[in-house]
C-alpha cells in the first residue's frame, strides 16, 4: 500500500540516514575496547569493551592490581569503596548498553510507515538519551574516584607513610568518550527534529514497514558478524607499517612505510628463508596437483569392483580418515612410526621413524594427505560416474569395446569436467598448504622440509612475535591468491564458458 | 516412494537381461588378473586406512609398560581400562572433553539456524540490496587477512581466553549458506506462493515450510559444522594459550604428544605435580586421549554418510 507522505516525512527520511549511521556505527563501537568510554582510568583494562562493562565486572577489575586492592578498602576497611564506584560504572554501562540497543531498534523502526517512523523517533530520542546519562554518569563516577583516591593519600599522609595514588590514577577522558557523545548527540537532535516534522498518524492506521526492509532488518545481524569477523580483520594489515611490539598500543609505535617489504628481499637470513619457505610450499602443493588425478583413478577402479558389500567396506574405511584432526593423525604416525611403535616392535628395529631428513620429508607428507584424504575426494567423482548414462556403456559393450577401452574413453571424458574445475581451485589455492599437518609433524629433523608458508607466517607471528613481517607475508600472499584465484576463473571461463566462483 | 508394479516388473527383466549377459561374455583371463589386482589394493589400501585406529586402540587397552616397551603388535596386551580410567579422573582432560563437547553443540546449532535462515532471506527477490549482500558474504570465502591481523581482530573485540571465540565467529558459515541457498532454490516455488497468498507472512513461511523441507540438507552442514568444530585445534592453539582451562580436546591432545617428542619443552604453561605429571606422560595415556577424540567422531559417522554424500554433490553445484 502506497502512503500519501507529506513533505515533512520526506525530509525527515533525509535526516533518519543521520540517525541510522550514527546508531549503527554505536552498535558496532560497543564492542570495541579501543573505544569505550569506561576507561575512564589507568588501572582499567584496556581489553575491556563498553559492552563488556556492561556484562562483566571481573573484567573491569581485572588490571586492578595492588593499587585497587589498596583501595578497595578506604575508609578504614568498614566501606569498599571504590568496590562500589567500580559497581557503578557497571551500571552506567548498562544503561549506556540498553540505550544504544533501543538507538538501533529506533534506527531499524525508521525503515517503517509513517506511524512507525513516529515511534521510532521516540525511540531513538529516549535511547540517545540513556547513552547521553550513560556517559555523564561515568565522567561522575570517575571524579568520585579521583576523591577516592585524594582521601586515600590523605589518610595515608596523616598515618606517616607517603602514597600516591592521585599521581597514579591519573587518566586522560578516553577519545571513545567523545565518540559515543557526538553519535548521542547525532542521535538525539535527527530525531527531535524528525518527530517535529512527522506528523501524528490516526488511531486506526496500523505500525507497517515494506517486505524488503523487514527481511534486511532480519539480515542485518548477520551482515555485522561478516563484517567484524571478515572484514574488519584487513584492518589489521596497518601493523604491516609498524615497528609493533607486543604489549605497546600501535599508536604508541614508530611509523615503519615500507621497511618491512623490503626487508622481506635485503635482510640476507630472512630472504634464504622465504625462499626455502617457498621451496617447501611449492613443491608440496606441486605433488599436490600432481597427484590430482588419484581421487579419479580410485573411483574408477572402485567401479570396477562388483561385490557390494566390499564396496561398501572400502568406502567406509577409506572415508574415516579424512574426519579426524591431524593431531589424531599424529598421534596414529606416533603409534606406527615412534621409537616403541609398531613397525619396531613387529620387525625388532630401533629408533624413531619420523625423524627423517631431506626432501623425501615431502613424500611422506604427501602419503598422509593422500591417506587422509583419497576416500573422501573420491566421492564426487563416485557419483560422478553414477551419473554417466549406462546406453553409453551399453553401446560401447556392442561395438566390442574393452573394460580398459569404456573406462577411458567414457568413464574418464565423464569425469574431466569435475576434475578440472577442482584443479583450477587447488592450482589458485598453491600458496596455501593449510598449517595443521606441518605444524604437527614438525621436529628439528625435518623442519627444514616441512616449513611452508602457513607454518611460517604462524610461527613468525605468533612464535617469534615478528608482527610486522608475519603481516606483511599474510598480504602478499593473500594478494597473490587473489590474483591467482582470478586467473583460474578466467581460464575457466574462457574454456569452459563459466566460472569457477 | 513406492514403486509401480510396472517399475518392478522392468526391474526384474532387467535383472533378468544382466544374468544372462553374464553368463554370454566369459571373463577373459586379463579380466581375471585385472579384478585380483584391483581386490587386492583396494583390500591393502582399507587394511590401511583401519588398521591405525585398531593398533591405536589395542594401545589403550594394553598395560601402560607393555605400550611404553614397545611390545604391543597386533592385539591388546595385558588387557587393561586402567589407562581410561587415568584420562577420567584426569579434570584438566575432563574439562578439555566438556569444553569441546559444549562448543560442538552450541557452535553447530547456531551456525545451524543461522545459515537455514540467512539461505532462505537470500534466495527471497524483496530483500533490499539482496545481490550486494550476498556477493560480501560469499566473496569472504576467497581472501583471508592472514594470521596476526586475525589475531589483533580477536584480541580488539575481546576474545582472546574467551569461551564465545569459540562460538560467534562460525555463526556466519558462507559455504553453508550457499548449500542452503542452493537447496532452497530447487524447492518448488508454488508451494510458497501459495502460502503466500494465503497469507503467511515470511517468518511463517520460513518456519513451517523451508525448515522441515531443509531438513536434509540441514543435517548436513549440521554434521560438516560438528566435525569441524569437533576437530578444531587452531583457534584454541591461538587465541587460549593464556586459557588452559579453555583448552580444545585436540589442543590438549597436541600438548600431550608434543611432551612426549621433547620433555620438558613444553608443558603447555600448566602448572601440575610431578606425579600426575608422570602418570599422564605414559604413553598409553596418550594414546587413550587420542581414542577419546575419535569415539564421538566413530559413533557418529554411521548416521553421516548419507548425508555427507549428499553434501558434497551439492557442494559441487556451483553457489
Amino acid at each position: 500500500m502506497k502512503e500519501n507522505l507529506t513533505k515533512g516525512v520526506k525530509a525527515s527520511e533525509k535526516l533518519f540516514w543521520f540517525t541510522r549511521v550514527a546508531a549503527l556505527l554505536m552498535v558496532m563501537l560497543m564492542f570495541f575496547p579501543a573505544f569505550a568510554p569506561t576507561r575512564v582510568l589507568a588501572f582499567i583494562s584496556s581489553g575491556v569493551s563498553y559492552f563488556t562493562s556492561a556484562i562483566s565486572y571481573s573484567g573491569l577489575t581485572k588490571n586492578l592490581g595492588t593499587l585497587g586492592r589498596d583501595m578497595m578498602n578506604v575508609g578504614g576497611g568498614a566501606v569498599p569503596v571504590l568496590a562500589i564506584h567500580i559497581q557503578l560504572l557497571q551500571v552506567f554501562s548498562i544503561l549506556g548498553i540498553v540505550g544504544i540497543a533501543i538507538c538501533g531498534g529506533g534506527a531499524g523502526a525508521s525503515l517503517g510507515n509513517t506511524k512507525m517512523k513516529k515511534l521510532s523517533t521516540i525511540l531513538s530520542m529516549v535511547g540517545s538519551l540513556f547513552v547521553g546519562v550513560s556517559l555523564a554518569l561515568v565522567i561522575f563516577i570517575r571524579d568520585k574516584m579521583y576523591d577516592n583516591a585524594k582521601a586515600y593519600d590523605e589518610l595515608a599522609a596523616a598515618a606517616g607513610k607517603t602514597s600516591d595514588k592521585l599521581g597514579e590514577i591519573t587518566g586522560t577522558i578516553p577519545y571513545g568518550f567523545y565518540v559515543f557523545l557526538v553519535l548521542a548527540i547525532v542521535v538525539f537532535v535527527t530525531s527531535v527534529v524528525a518527530f517535529l516534522l512527522i506528523p501524528k498518524s490516526d488511531k486506526t492506521v496500523k505500525y507497517e514497514m515494506a517486505t524488503k526492509y523487514k527481511l534486511f532488518l532480519i539480515l542485518l545481524p548477520f551482515l555485522l558478524l561478516v563484517f567484524v569477523f571478515s572484514y574488519l580483520p584487513l584492518w589489521g594489515w596497518r601493523y604491516a607499517f609498524f615497528h609493533y611490539e607486543a604489549g605497546q598500543p600501535l599508536d604508541a609505535s614508530r611509523w615503519a612505510g615500507t621497511y618491512y617489504f623490503t626487508f622481506l628481499f635485503k635482510d640476507a637470513a630472512t630472504r634464504a628463508d622465504v625462499l626455502k619457505v617457498l621451496r617447501n610450499t611449492l613443491a608440496m602443493s606441486g605433488l599436490g596437483v600432481a597427484t590430482s588425478w588419484l581421487p579419479i583413478a580410485f573411483a574408477i577402479m572402485l567401479n570396477e569392483i562388483k561385490t557390494k558389500w566390499f564396496k561398501r567396506v572400502v568406502q567406509v574405511f577409506t572415508t574415516i580418515p579424512n574426519f579426524v584432526s591431524w593431531v589424531l593423525v599424529y598421534s596414529l604416525a606416533f603409534a606406527l612410526f615412534s621409537g616403541d611403535g609398531f613397525i619396531n616392535s613387529v620387525f625388532g628395529l630401533t629408533g624413531s621413524h619420523l625423524e627423517v631428513t631431506g626432501p623425501v620429508n615431502w613424500l611422506i607428507m604427501l602419503a598422509w594427505g593422500t591417506w587422509k584424504g583419497i576416500g573422501w575426494s573420491a566421492i564426487i567423482y563416485i557419483a560422478g560416474i553414477s551419473g554417466i548414462d549406462p546406453q553409453l556403456y551399453e553401446a560401447a559393450t556392442v561395438d566390442g569395446a574393452s573394460r580398459g577401452q569404456k573406462m577411458w574413453h567414457i568413464t574418464v571424458p565423464g569425469l574431466i569436467p569435475t576434475f578440472f574445475v577442482l584443479l583450477l581451485m587447488q592450482i589458485a589455492n598453491i600458496l596455501s598448504n593449510g598449517m595443521d599437518q606441518y605444524l604437527v609433524f614438525d621436529n628439528t629433523s625435518n623442519r627444514e622440509y616441512l616449513n611452508v608458508l602457513d607454518l611460517y607466517v604462524y610461527k613468525l607471528g605468533i612464535g617469534s612475535g615478528n608482527v610486522a613481517l608475519s603481516t606483511v607475508i599474510s598480504m602478499t600472499k593473500s594478494l597473490v591468491s587473489v590474483i591467482l584465484l582470478f586467473i583460474a576463473n578466467g581460464v575457466s571461463k574462457l574454456i569452459r564458458g563459466e566460472s569457477i566462483m | 516412494m513406492a514403486m509401480s508394479d510396472v517399475q518392478k516388473a522392468e526391474l526384474k527383466a532387467e535383472k533378468a537381461y544382466a544374468r544372462k549377459h553374464k553368463r554370454m561374455y566369459r571373463l577373459t583371463a586379463g579380466d581375471v588378473i585385472f579384478n585380483v589386482i584391483n581386490y587386492t589394493i583396494f583390500a591393502l589400501f582399507t587394511f590401511a586406512c583401519f588398521f591405525p585406529f585398531w593398533y591405536l586402540f589395542c594401545n589403550t587397552v594394553s598395560d601402560s609398560d607393555a605400550v611404553s616397551k614397545g611390545i604391543v603388535k597386533f592385539f591388546p596386551k595385558n588387557f587393561t581400562f586402567e589407562n581410561y580410567k587415568n584420562i577420567i579422573t584426569d579434570s584438566t582432560t575432563l574439562r578439555a572433553f566438556f569444553v569441546t563437547l559444549s562448543r560442538t553443540i552450541l557452535g553447530t546449532a547456531v551456525m545451524v539456524l543461522a545459515s537455514a535462515l540467512i539461505g532462505y532471506l537470500v534466495t527471497k527477490k524483496e530483500l533490499w540490496g539482496r545481490k550486494v549482500w550476498y556477493r560480501l558474504l560469499v566473496i569472504t570465502m576467497y581472501f583471508n587477512a592472514g594470521i596476526i591481523p586475525w589475531y589483533m581482530n580477536m584480541s580488539m573485540l575481546g576474545l582472546t581466553g574467551n569461551y564465545l571465540a569459540y562460538i560467534i565467529p562460525g555463526i556466519v558459515a558462507p559455504y553453508n549458506i550457499i548449500l542452503v541457498k542452493t537447496y532452497i532454490e530447487s524447492i518448488p516455488a508454488e508451494l510458497e506462493e501459495s502460502a503466500f497468498i494465503d497469507g503467511a507472512s515470511h517468518m511463517k513461511i520460513f518456519r513451517s515450510i523451508i525448515w522441515p523441507l531443509c531438513k536434509p540438507i540441514l543435517a548436513t552442514i549440521a554434521i560438516f559444522g560438528a566435525v569441524g568444530n569437533w576437530n578444531s585445534f587452531q583457534d584454541s592453539l591461538i587465541l587460549m594459550s593464556n586459557a588452559p582451562e579453555l583448552h580444545t580436546l585436540q589442543h590438549k591432545l597436541y600438548i600431550y604428544l608434543t611432551q612426549i617428542t621433547s620433555i620438558g619443552q613444553n608443558t603447555g604453561g600448566v602448572d601440575v605435580d610431578p606425579e600426575t605429571v608422570k602418570k599422564l606422560s605414559s604413553q598409553a595415556v596418550k594414546y587413550t586421549v587420542s581414542m577419546a577424540t575419535l569415539i564421538p567422531i566413530l559413533i557418529v559417522y554411521p548416521f553421516m554418510q548419507r548425508y555427507f554424500e549428499e553434501g558434497i554433490m551439492l557442494g559441487a553445484v556451483k553457489g
